[in-house]
């Protein structure tokens, strides 16, 4: 460091530094270094063109920068929307998107469009898992007027079950491709409010 | 008079394109695009709002960073330019935000012309 800073000065930004780092959470320690070193260089090069530097100069620069409690949870959300839109983790994309559907309308949208996806993919392979052990309460149904498919305890009298086993390849097979097809909906999605102004709320 | 929350949203949903417009002759390090932003805009009110936005575009792959030591200063800057992929997303973002900008001010126009006369 070549500024020749008044001991106090510098634990001013030392405390500073400290308590971004505290504020930044569960971000990698490699990230998390790359920004101290960052923000210290942005510091140290205000105060330099700042002449000389007193208190009340470092205080302005430190002030102008935003508090660490402010800029911290900033790099967790965006760093979360960017893991989310390049991940395949639908417990991380869905909790990305339900920080977006609390702030507009479309993000609600497409959280009930996700939650709905995968309570859908989740009850195929469910179903698909469960058959070898409730043979009889496991199946898809037809008859009186009516379909249903899943986990049915007592059995369904009036219908007649219509997979038998098949229900676990199917189960199996429709369930992970619904889970893909959620996935791939939300990342697209995610990705497409990015870079609109009018939807950028995520 | 409107809040500062409209007016924080305001911004926020400008900035990142105000940030991809600074880069688009070169490269530049954060406090250099934070000058060019303060020269030429209104949309910082915390200096600071702008590396964690430059951090997620470069996750985006739309920007990429380079360390560079500073023999001047002593002490190293972190160099961001646009992608081919952050180029591209820059004009469609440009074209689209003139868009948008154009209906706004044919909607706009009449009132703010009433309102001097």
């Amino acid at each position: 460091m070549s500024t020749s800073f008044d001991l106090d000065l510098q634990t001013r930004v030392d405390t500073y530094l400290m308590n971004l780092r505290r504020c930044l959470g569960e971000l990698p320690a490699e990230e998390v270094n790359d920004i101290l070193r960052e923000i210290r260089g942005h510091i140290l090069e205000r105060a330099e063109s700042a002449g000389e530097l007193t208190d009340e100069k470092l205080v302005a620069i430190l002030k102008a920068l935003g508090k660490p409690e402010d800029i911290g949870p900033l790099y967790q959300a965006e760093a979360m929307v960017a893991r989310a839109r390049a991940s395949f983790s639908p417990t991380l994309i869905l909790r990305t998107v339900l920080r977006w559907a609390m702030k507009s309308v479309v993000g609600f949208a497409v959280f009930i469009v996700g939650l709905t996806g995968y309570g859908m993919a989740l009850s195929f392979l469910v179903s698909a898992v469960m058959k070898p052990i409730f043979p009889d309460h496991v199946g898809a149904w037809l008859g009186d007027g009516g379909f249903s498919m899943g986990m049915e305890a007592p059995a369904p009298l009036h219908r007649t079950e219509i997979l038998g086993w098949w229900i676990i390849p199917i189960g199996l097979v429709v369930g992970t491709l619904l889970l893909i097809a959620t996935t791939r909906f939300l990342r697209w999605m995610l990705r497409f409010a990015s870079g609109r102004p009018a939807l950028a709320a995520v | 008079m409107p809040d500062e929350n409209w007016r924080s949203q305001l911004r926020k949903g400008w900035l990142e394109l105000a940030i991809l417009a600074t880069l688009w002759d070169g490269r530049l390090y954060g406090l250099e695009i934070l000058r060019r932003l303060e020269n030429d805009s209104d949309l910082l009110v915390t200096e600071g709002t702008i590396y964690p936005v430059l951090n997620r575009l470069k996750e985006d792959g739309a920007v990429r960073a380079e360390w560079e030591e500073q023999s001047d200063s002593g002490h190293p800057r972190k160099y961001y330019s646009l992608t081919a992929a952050g180029r591209r997303r820059t004009l469609t973002m440009a074209h689209e935000s003139a868009e948008f900008m154009r209906q706004m001010s044919g909607l706009l126009g009449p009132l703010l012309k009433e309102e001097r006369r």
